[in-house]
């Protein structure tokens, strides 16, 4: 049976759908058998950031309501075989999720998987909350500034009242993505370091992502910055990755590590 | 020869009958524990065992030595002991303790007492009319309508102390304690943090 993991954040544009590109390619990359799946219905990006848009032909709804079999809805990357998409409707939207639907469409995809990537889309309304239903795992994205924490904060706390684990009586574990880290506003203190996050958060931390200029144009090539061996963004988008699969990794200084040789021997003479 | 003087607090009660006289004990025996109780009227096998039970020391039909201006006192006692049973008991039913973070958007509404030990996070929110302590800092906001609350709070916290705002610079630093003193808003901050730690 596989994991069921949703990619949270509240606040929109904190990097949900780049993360959640990043980190099931970085999965599959660990042989682990891995789906991504689209819940931003009526709004789908998920699929151009994986260079999959051409390839889209049937979609959830599909799948949940026209009888489209799952095999058929389901598209495999080129980038890795053991990474497969399920792309959200482009023409329908949210109203169409009802959760006894989408409890059948988790658990086939389950037992198929090793891991199943959510990708919520951005608020708190009923998209969202489907998208938590089912999940047994997330990973909750933030920017380290304050409107994105808040609005995070509200998102776990929705979480911890309505998914159907913690109705249950179990608890949906949570780990936190801490993105678009700037090491020298860090450093200036003009960005929030993330001991100050973890602590009004309070959950644990799997990972720091630097901002990266790279990610732009990866997302526009649709090919995700976790294949970039050289990218900052992308090595730590692999050690993310690793983490979820149950590899101990250690954590890598992301905020004071970024000033390469030369440009600290210029701030030297600056 | 060995003496000894004791002044003993002592709980008269007259006894009626046995249902109401061990209901009202089942209710604050906890409160005669260092009292004699002095019983008047019949003495009765049910009524020692119970008291035994309750491990309270007992006499039955005591004529008690007080001088008489005292008596009037004495007579009135049983009422002014459950007026302050009451008192008691109040904090103590409606003391509600929570360890749980409160998150942005999440309301703690209480008519009681409240001890959080936990964060109030930006756009969490309290409302009480009760006494509140929290024990972690504040950013998120309270209202209060107790006789003190006693917390720490951020600059981003809003924080209404019986209808009144209160200005953030006085709360920052520590644990402070604030309560309404004849009308007018004091804060004292808790100088002894440690013990509350």
């Amino acid at each position: 049976m596989g994991i069921v993991i949703a990619v949270i954040s509240g606040k929109g544009g904190v990097g949900k759908t780049t993360t959640t590109a990043n980190i099931g390619l970085g999965i599959a990359q660990n042989g682990k058998k891995c789906v991504v799946v689209d819940f931003d219905i009526g709004q789908r990006n998920l699929d151009m950031l994986l260079g999959l848009e051409n390839r889209v032909v049937y979609d959830m709804v599909h799948v949940m309501d026209e009888g489209v079999s799952l095999k058929q809805a389901l598209i495999k990357s080129k980038m890795d075989s053991n990474l497969s998409f399920l792309a959200a409707s482009q023409t329908k939207d949210k109203s169409v999720l009802d959760s006894d639907k989408i409890y059948k469409l988790i658990e086939d995809l389950k037992a198929e998987f090793d891991f199943v990537i959510l990708d919520a889309p951005a608020g708190i309304e009923s998209g969202y909350e489907h998208t938590i239903e089912f999940a047994d795992r997330a990973l909750v994205v933030v920017n380290p500034e304050v409107s994105s924490i808040r609005d995070s904060d509200r998102a776990i706390g929705i979480l911890d009242s309505k998914s159907k684990k913690v109705k249950d009586g179990q608890e949906v574990d949570k780990f936190l993505i801490i993105n678009r880290i700037d090491p020298k506003m860090v450093q200036s203190g003009e960005m929030l370091n993330s001991e100050d996050i973890l602590e009004i958060l309070s959950i644990p931390l799997i990972g720091k992502i630097p901002e990266d200029k790279g990610i732009i144009d990866a997302s526009n090539q649709g090919k995700p910055i976790i294949l970039d061996a050289n990218s900052k963004a992308g090595q730590a988008y692999k050690r993310v990755a690793s983490r979820i699969c149950g590899e101990k990794v250690d954590f890598v200084d992301v905020e004071s590590e970024s000033a390469g040789f030369m440009q600290k021997i210029k701030g030297m003479f600056l | 020869m060995k003496t000894k003087q004791y002044s003993v607090k002592i709980f008269e009660i007259e006894l009626e009958d046995d249902d109401s006289f061990i209901s009202f004990f089942d209710k604050n025996y906890l409160f005669f524990q260092n009292n004699l109780i002095v019983i008047k009227g019949q003495q009765r096998d049910s009524i020692k065992k119970y008291l035994d039970e309750k491990n309270l020391k007992y006499i039955f039909n005591l004529e008690i030595p007080v001088q008489k201006k005292q008596m009037k006192s004495l007579e009135l006692e049983p009422k002014k002991e459950q007026e302050v049973v009451k008192k008691v008991e109040k904090p103590k039913t409606n003391l509600k303790v929570i360890d749980k973070l409160v998150r942005s958007g999440q309301e703690i509404k209480i008519d009681g007492d409240l001890l959080l030990l936990n964060r109030v996070n930006s756009g969490g929110s309290i409302i009480i009319n009760g006494t509140l302590i929290v024990t972690q800092i504040v950013d998120g906001s309270i209202r209060c309508n107790g006789d003190f609350m006693m917390l720490q709070a951020s600059s981003k916290a809003n924080i209404v102390f019986h209808d009144v705002e209160v200005d953030n610079k006085f709360l920052q630093d520590k644990l402070n304690r604030v309560e309404l003193i004849d009308d007018e808003i004091v804060i004292t901050p808790a100088l002894k943090e440690k013990n509350w730690v």
